[in-house]
């Protein structure tokens, strides 16, 4: 057993420690309070036109214009909005096909050729993933014009990342019994590939699809912002001719094809997995 | 003459990791049952694979009906490999596909990558396929998926599908070590028959002594990847296998 004169000497060492570390910790979070401020000053005291904004009525009116909706533009809304939809769902389309080297080169346990070949795929994924769609869109664009090929384009290459990195994760936890088991049999590479892998990663892969394409669905109704078609170009549009109210059933109509978009993949995913 | 003969196997995983395989030397003839039993961890599954080269030796010398098994290209190995049916501890099949499909999956190194793709597989392979499946008694699943099956009809599904291969040998890993003691003896007993019908050589790793003792005609025993014991089941004695198990015990 500890002397007393140890103990003493253990309860200094551990109310020291523990001094120490609540220094510590008030600096941070005397940084973290600075930081803010200092954003807050200059990022919207100094940017905002406080002349313009004017009082908290002028605030509530100019908001109050986008309350209403305009029952004219809703027949002129069905044609984008399919339009929409079938740029999700060629840009997701798409998208896989893109995905197939990716996956096949990102996944460590059938990769070709580990040292050039996976950094190749975790590059293409991470291009993908990191800029923006609308980036995408506005590259598109300028590559092939204004309208939805731009759109579906954009799509595609967004949609390489998350569906490309989900599946080659699904390849490289797959049970290697049945891998071994095909090899043994005499099969090629290719035949491992169709009959012990597929079929074990397919329901992961066809989620992630789906997925996706609920999410494209979202991106393409705001890729008409840059030109590329859907309901998008209606917004900019109404937004353009100060059209608050035909801003708001826009708003509400992508709303609508979103909810569409959940409940399809909702029951498609039930039935599949 | 011997069907199946292995000179002075040495496996190493990795160039600085330890020998698995110190030097295993044996010969399979045609109508042996040939058991390898050994404590866990002696380098039982290794040496097997090293048959069909799922583990590549680095040194050493298989003959398999004439052919220098080591010195095979990949397109040579692949048509060596579908020679040779392979049975496993967790039956490997393919779960999420019909029997029917896990037992065509054995004639796929007689078919092309598009038939393959396709599943375009001959009259004649599915007529084979039913009539193996009657063989082994799972005519009445041949339409349920794997994952349907109990341990012992998969066991059964994975005999049907190496039995594809029209053999010329069998390799058995473990066949029954994830199966309970009554179907175990069950399926050893089925294969035993089919390999007599086939006239196929059984080379066998099996864990339990008392099933090699009972069905196996030669026996080979390893420790720590050294051969102990080669001969015939009759040869066999309790000294012996105290023997080879005796690392299990420290």
């Amino acid at each position: 057993m500890a002397s007393a004169s140890t103990t003493a000497r253990n309860v200094d060492r551990i109310l020291a420690a523990r001094t120490k570390a609540k220094f510590g910790r008030s600096i941070i979070y005397a940084a973290v309070i600075a930081m803010a401020v200092f954003s807050i000053k200059t990022t919207i005291i100094d940017d905002t036109d406080w002349a313009r904004l004017g009082s908290v009525a002028n605030v509530l009116a100019s908001a109050a214009e986008f309350l209403g909706v305009d029952w004219g533009l809703l027949p002129n809304l069905l044609e984008p909005a399919i339009e929409t939809i079938m740029v999700a769902t060629l840009g997701t389309l798409l998208g896989v096909v893109v995905c197939v080297p990716a996956i096949w080169f990102g996944a460590l346990n059938i990769t070709p050729f580990t040292p050039v070949t996976y950094p190749l795929a975790r590059l293409m994924m991470t291009l993908s993933r990191s800029i923006h769609e609308i980036v995408w869109g506005l590259f598109f664009v300028a590559a092939v014009g204004l309208g939805a090929l731009a759109g579906v384009l954009a799509l595609a290459i967004r949609s390489v990342g998350f569906i490309a990195k989900m599946s080659a994760e699904a390849i490289e936890d797959l049970d290697p019994n049945p891998v071994e088991a095909i090899r043994a049999v005499g099969g090629s590479d290719f035949q491992v590939f169709i009959y012990a892998i597929l079929p074990q990663v397919l329901p992961v892969i066809v989620g992630v699809v789906i997925f996706e394409w609920e999410i494209n669905i979202r991106r393409s109704s705001i890729l008409g912002l840059v030109g590329a078609g859907g309901l998008g170009l209606v917004f900019f549009r109404q937004l353009n001719t100060f059209n608050f109210p035909g801003v708001t059933t826009v708003i509400l109509a992508i709303l609508a094809l979103i909810l569409f978009g959940e409940i399809v993949s909702y029951y498609v995913r039930k039935a599949i997995i | 003459m011997s069907i199946l003969s292995v000179r002075d196997l040495r496996v190493r995983y990795s160039a600085s990791g330890p020998e698995i395989l110190k030097g295993i030397s044996f010969d399979v003839e045609a109508d042996d049952f040939f058991a390898i039993i050994g404590p866990s961890g002696a380098g039982k599954s290794t040496l097997i694979r090293c048959i069909n080269r799922l583990v590549e030796p680095i040194s050493g010398k298989i003959t398999l009906y004439g052919t220098d098994v080591l010195s095979l290209n990949s397109r040579k190995l692949r048509r060596l490999r579908r020679d040779i049916g392979m049975i496993f501890q967790e039956f490997n099949l393919v779960d999420r596909m019909s029997v029917m499909d896990n037992v065509l999956s054995g004639r796929l190194g007689y078919v092309s990558n598009f038939t393959a793709l396709f599943r375009l597989f001959s009259k004649e392979d599915i007529g084979s396929a039913l009539s193996v499946l009657d063989r082994v008694g799972l005519s009445d699943h041949v339409d349920k998926r794997a994952d349907q099956l109990s341990g012992g009809q998969r066991q059964r599904v994975g005999i049907a599908r190496a039995l594809m291969q029209n053999p010329k040998l069998l390799l058995l890993d473990e066949p029954t070590s994830s199966l309970d003691p009554k179907i175990s003896r069950e399926v050893m007993a089925l294969i035993i028959e089919i390999a007599a019908e086939y006239k196929v050589p059984i080379l066998c790793n099996i864990h339990d002594v008392q099933l090699a003792l009972e069905f196996c005609n030669k026996i080979i025993g390893l420790q720590d990847g050294v051969k102990m014991f080669d001969g015939p089941t009759s040869k066999m004695n309790s000294k012996k296998l105290d023997e080879i198990y005796a690392m299990e015990v420290l």
